[in-house]
């Protein structure tokens, strides 16, 4: 949370500005930020501060010493701090300016006389009723083209317009003091000069979304990405064990998440958020805030210290930072060194790590183009098309394409490219060398990510995408570990009631009625295991075939053929179905309500459900019904 | 013992002895289970889990991959009892171990488990939210929905250290342990304390401070917190926080970026979460404040505690605080929103929860549907209703006719005796059978009776496919949470100086 402590430089923050709207604004050193009709400021003026004060534009010739003192700033005006107590003062309206408001005492008062004015016992008037309220605009009696006058004069921080319409209003002293509050704040959302600084994260990040364009984020609420990431069990796992299934290859769990997002990156960034790997570390940006030469030297250093070759230092400086050089024994040396400690070190030697390598604490993306969206990542520092390798994401956020998926080896980034001997590469223009390295490096990763990927055994698994749910998951739910999350979000309901159907009891015990009459000998095996030479790779690739050879089990039923099993129903346990929604209230004393509008739009529905291992061969259900002895159906199991 | 990982963090490929598992019976039927390889006085098979869908002893599921299919073993559940320890009880034949008196004997004699004909459940690794929905509630529990929101709106992270006031149950204290969790301390600084760590340049460890007024429950959390492995990361103090605010020994700690409050009255908590000595304006004001009631009185006289000992915050100095309090009624609102303002937190802001839980379902409707279960076996469409009718309406005009008929029959033979005839039995009895194949074709061309209809469907059923047949409906399930509680938000920024501004001031200009 230490990033939080302060303003950083050349990091996005948010403005919330009087009228309740956000602005989200990078914040580059010696720059003036302009907030249009409230006015302009130098970011100067709010970098190395902290997060969620208030300022007030203060005119030029009211802040002299301000303009001073940011000598060389001359556009935009000074900023006061303004304190909490003025906030609450103003929020509250005059009458209840102090804690101590002896507010309880006149309640009885209130009920007893609601339609009489409530005097205090020095006959003071305290609360007026509306009773005479007249309704007529022309109370006011400051024109538009007044009040744009008194704009125009740059009457201080929009105080004093605001005093002025409200002591020109005819009838104020009829307002009774909550309307008076009302408009006096109506007002100070029009004129007043101010603004509030937020730190960008998820939930500055989606409100400021939904206001604009809702539907680029599926209309994602902030308590549905909470319920999202609790669900999938999302939280940091740099530490845990990197533990391989019986086929030695396959790993399993390490706090591995499989993401298919379509919400430009929010699901993404808000996982990660909880893995602890969207933001910089706070570290490595002060390393590059203080010497912002420095990496470049540390790695060359780093790389001569660690015998990686002449030909790699070469390589590096023809890629830029972006590809770390390594050969195949470094790698692994690397890989271990970031599972086990996946934060950068500052007084190390500036250590290359190569992009998506991490083992544990990772993201995939399952994408459908052929780069993710991720568009929203680049408010937290990373930039998919230019990964800086110093976020924690270059390591930790891997992606995968659908074809490389299902049919990796039509990606031709998933080829091998040809392996030059050491002695051909030597007589090579380094130029030349380098395309070949970077090529190999290209390859290898996207082979190691690839199959990885292929092999399954992820922790959880999160959908919120416009993909048809039951698609995703069949090919999904197998990567999914035993006792792992799958959680699906869709904005409407009626794709999750489906998905919904299709796992449910009934069709369940169908399934596998229909697998165990398949072969009547008992020894079931539903879903094929089918164990593929995968191309140059070699590696047996495990995944459930449902493709192939179903023509002939179908004719084994009658009414009943594969498209009634779009999924595996045998494969998840306990999908259930719900949504929730956050209730917004308006809390002042005397005056606490909800908010009398809101948002309305996608209700937001999310479908969890557990990844189970079926036993095999016939299994009996005990228990059903209510204590009769009603017979059920015999249930058996696949294996998986 | 406390297992290496906690399951709850580091579940592993397999579930291991000593550590939690849960049992998975239905969606909200879960059992919690520390497996014990261990044997039991009870049982031959060591330690067993009986459910309604079976026992299940903890040697079956022990070392399973997580998300298994664990079927139901055969165990002799009746006949346990102290006297029946020595004797040996065994429900399947195969066993030949005798319990003895020692313990030692006893654990190397686990009887393996038969496998019974019927019954299963899943064994999952725990999660906050499988725990939830199975720990033993001591106090009302906050659920998945609520702490979800509070944690992501509390902006929890990795590497933070929470205060949690009101540890109750548990179920938030498990869920702040995931979001705060920042990896093993014992990876490279042993012997260190959680305090200390932070003092380094290293990465910040992630902690809860949980504060419980309750003794009992005090110590039954501190025992479920070590069984899961998770007491490296959670600090709990029995303390009345209201009294004695939330600063522990060693003075790095809490040093909080996160507050949740589950207390009866937070705003009487507030005043120890400042970062300043409050001035005695407000504290008196909050007090005298005619709207708390009156038990703040009896806690007002401890006001001056600077003149005891020299004031510190529980809160990290160098970032913004963010509190959630979780109070079910209206009233404690308002207060809590006051002290809040008193005290200078900003952003303040109020919401509650509304979560619901969806039903899928067929709906099967229509004739066909007349006697089953489940479904309603009114008409679907009006063809089929004016279909029913017009059925209904051609039985019983031959129903009628066959009527008449028998009345006539009856009145002739009626006459006939009248008349002195004697009637011919045996050529009546000829009539009749004729009479009878007569009425039996009548009826055959008709459509069938319920008796017969119920049969038909009884038979077709067998080849139908119900799982794909209805309307596929759903709807909100039929018990929900209306309200759980009123969830308040502010956020305390850094204290600022004019030191701090001017040193801002002098690196940004």
């Amino acid at each position: 949370m230490q990033s939080q402590s302060h303003v950083r430089p050349n990091t996005y923050v948010a403005l919330r500005l009087p009228s309740g709207l956000l602005k989200l604004v990078e914040l580059t050193p010696n720059t003036n930020i302009n907030l249009g009709k409230y006015g302009a400021f130098a970011a100067n003026q709010i970098l190395g501060r902290p997060y969620y004060l208030t300022y007030e534009l203060v005119d030029k010739e009211d802040g002299k010493e301000d303009g001073k003192a940011g000598a060389g700033l001359r556009a935009g005006a000074g900023l006061r701090v303004v304190p909490a107590s003025e906030l609450h003062a103003e929020a509250l309206g005059d009458d209840h300016a102090t804690p101590a408001e002896t507010r309880e005492e006149d309640a009885p008062l209130a009920e007893g006389a609601l339609s009489f004015d409530i005097v205090g016992d020095d006959g003071e008037v305290i609360m007026r009723n509306n009773r005479l309220t007249v309704d007529d605009p022309s109370r006011q009696k400051l024109s538009y083209e007044e009040i744009e006058e008194l704009k125009k004069a740059g009457a201080g921080s929009g105080k004093d317009i605001i005093a002025k319409i409200v002591a020109s209003h005819m009838a104020i002293e009829e307002k009774t003091s909550f309307s008076l509050a009302k408009y006096t704040l109506r007002k100070s959302r029009k004129y007043l000069k101010r603004f509030t600084v937020l730190p960008l994260d998820i939930g500055t990040l989606t409100e400021y979304v939904t206001e604009k364009e809702a539907y680029k984020i599926m209309e994602l609420r902030e308590e549905t990405l909470g319920l999202i990431c609790s669900w999938a069990d999302g939280h940091y796992s740099a530490d845990n064990r990197v533990l391989m299934a019986e086929d030695g290859l396959s790993q399993i769990g390490g706090g591995r998440w499989l993401v298919v997002d379509d919400t430009g990156g929010l699901v993404t960034a808000a996982l990660a958020e909880k893995m602890g790997i969207l933001y910089p570390n706070e570290e490595a940006e002060q390393l590059s805030e203080e010497e912002p030469a420095a990496p470049p030297e540390d790695s060359s250093a780093a790389k001569t210290s660690e015998q990686n070759g002449t030909a790699d230092i070469v390589m590096a400086e023809a890629d830029g930072p972006n590809f770390a050089p390594r050969s195949e024994s470094t790698l692994q040396q690397e890989s271990a060194a970031s599972s086990g400690e996946p934060i950068y070190r500052p007084k190390r030697p500036f250590q290359h790590v190569p992009q998506m390598s991490a083992q544990t604490n990772t993201i995939t993306i399952l994408h459908p183009n052929n780069q993710p969206n991720l568009s929203h990542l680049k408010y937290f520092g990373y930039d998919t098309g230019n990964p800086p390798t110093t976020h924690p994401l270059y390591t930790h956020l891997k992606m995968v394409s659908w074809l490389q998926l299902m049919h990796p080896t039509e990606d031709p980034s998933y080829i091998e490219p040809k392996v030059v001997p050491e002695e051909t590469l030597a007589t090579l223009k380094s130029s030349k060398r380098g395309t070949y390295y970077k090529k190999r490096r290209r390859w290898e990763k996207t082979k190691r990510v690839v199959d990885e990927a292929r092999r399954g055994g992820f922790d959880g698994l999160i959908v919120a995408s416009s993909m048809e749910p039951k698609s995703v998951l069949k090919e999904a739910v197998p990567l999914v570990r035993g006792g792992g999350r799958v959680v699906v979000f869709s904005p409407s309901a009626e794709p999750l009631v489906e998905l919904c159907d299709c796992y449910s009891k009934e069709r369940r015990a169908a399934y596998i009625a229909r697998e165990f009459r398949a072969q009547p000998n008992g020894t079931t095996n539903g879903t094929r295991v089918k164990v593929e030479e995968d191309g140059p790779s070699g590696i047996p690739i495990k995944r459930e075939d449902d493709d192939d050879d179903d023509e002939e089990v179908n004719e084994l039923d009658d009414g009943i053929t594969d498209d009634d099993f779009p999924v595996n129903p045998t494969l998840l346990l306990a999908p259930s179905l719900q949504t929730a929604r956050a209730r917004h209230w308006q809390v002042l004393p005397q005056r606490t309500h909800p908010f009398m509008t809101s948002k309305g739009g996608a209700e937001g529905y999310l479908f969890t459900a557990t990844r189970v291992l079926p036993v095999e061969g016939k299994v009996e259900a005990r228990g059903h019904g209510r204590g009769k002895k009603r017979k059920t159906g015999p249930e058996t199991s696949v294996p998986s | 013992m406390a297992p290496a990982c906690s399951p709850f963090l580091d579940p592993g490929s397999h579930s291991a002895a000593d550590s939690l598992g849960v049992l998975q019976l239905k969606r909200d039927h879960l059992i919690p289970a520390i497996l014990s390889a261990s044997a039991s006085a009870d049982y031959a098979e060591g330690k067993v889990e009986n459910t309604r869908f079976g026992s299940f002893p903890h040697s079956t599921l022990i070392n399973q991959p997580w998300g298994t299919q664990i079927l139901a073993s055969v165990v002799d559940t009746g006949s346990r009892s102290a006297k029946s320890r020595k004797r040996k009880r065994e429900g399947n034949g195969d066993s030949e171990a005798t319990p003895g008196a020692d313990a030692e004997e006893v654990r190397r004699e686990i009887v393996k488990a038969a496998t019974a004909s019927s019954g299963f459940a899943h064994l999952v690794p725990p999660t906050p939210e499988t725990w939830t929905l199975c720990l033993p509630h001591r106090t009302q529990v906050v659920y998945t929905p609520d702490y979800s929101y509070i944690l992501q709106r509390l902006r929890v992270r990795p590497g933070d250290h929470i205060i949690e006031a009101g540890a109750g149950s548990g179920s938030f204290t498990h869920a702040a342990v995931r979001s705060i969790y920042s990896g093993e301390a014992s990876a490279d600084n042993n012997g260190e304390s959680a305090g200390a760590k932070t003092k380094k340049g290293k990465q910040r460890r992630g902690q809860v401070y949980s504060f419980e007024y309750h003794a009992p429950r005090a110590e039954q959390l501190k025992s479920e917190i070590v069984s899961h492995g998770l007491d490296p990361h959670v600090t709990i103090t029995h303390r009345d926080v209201y009294e004695d605010g939330f600063c522990l020994e060693d003075e790095d700690e809490p040093n909080a970026d996160v507050v949740f409050l589950d207390l009866p009255a937070p705003w009487q908590a507030l005043k120890h979460l400042t970062r300043s000595p409050p001035s005695a304006a407000v504290v008196k004001s909050l007090v005298s404040d005619p709207s708390t009631p009156d038990g703040e009185v009896t806690a007002s006289p401890s006001d001056p505690p600077p003149a005891t000992k020299p004031f510190r915050s529980p809160l990290n100095p160098s970032s913004a605080i963010r509190i959630c309090t979780f109070s079910p009624c209206i009233e404690q609102v308002t207060k809590t929103v006051s002290a809040l303002r008193s005290f200078g937190w900003l952003e303040i802001g109020m919401a509650e929860i509304q979560a619901k839980r969806i039903e899928v379902r067929r709906e099967r409707i229509g004739l066909q549907e007349e006697g089953l279960r489940g479904a309603n076996p009114s008409a679907a469409t009006v063809q089929e209703a004016v279909q029913r009718l017009r059925d209904v309406e051609d039985r019983a005009k031959v129903f009628h006719g066959l009527q008449k008929e028998k009345q006539e029959q009856v009145m002739r033979r009626a006459e006939a005796k009248k008349r002195g005839e004697k009637p011919p039995a045996p050529a009546e009895d000829e009539a009749n059978g004729k009479g009878s194949a007569k009425t039996k074709a009548k009826l055959e061309g008709l459509p069938p009776s319920k008796h017969d209809r119920l049969e038909r469907a009884k038979k077709e059923l067998e080849n139908r496919t119900l799982f794909k047949e209805g309307r596929l409906v759903h709807r909100t399930e039929p018990e929900i949470k209306t309200h759980t509680s009123y969830l308040v938000f502010a956020v305390l920024p850094r204290e600022w100086s004019k030191r701090d501004e001017e040193k801002a001031r002098k690196k940004w200009g």
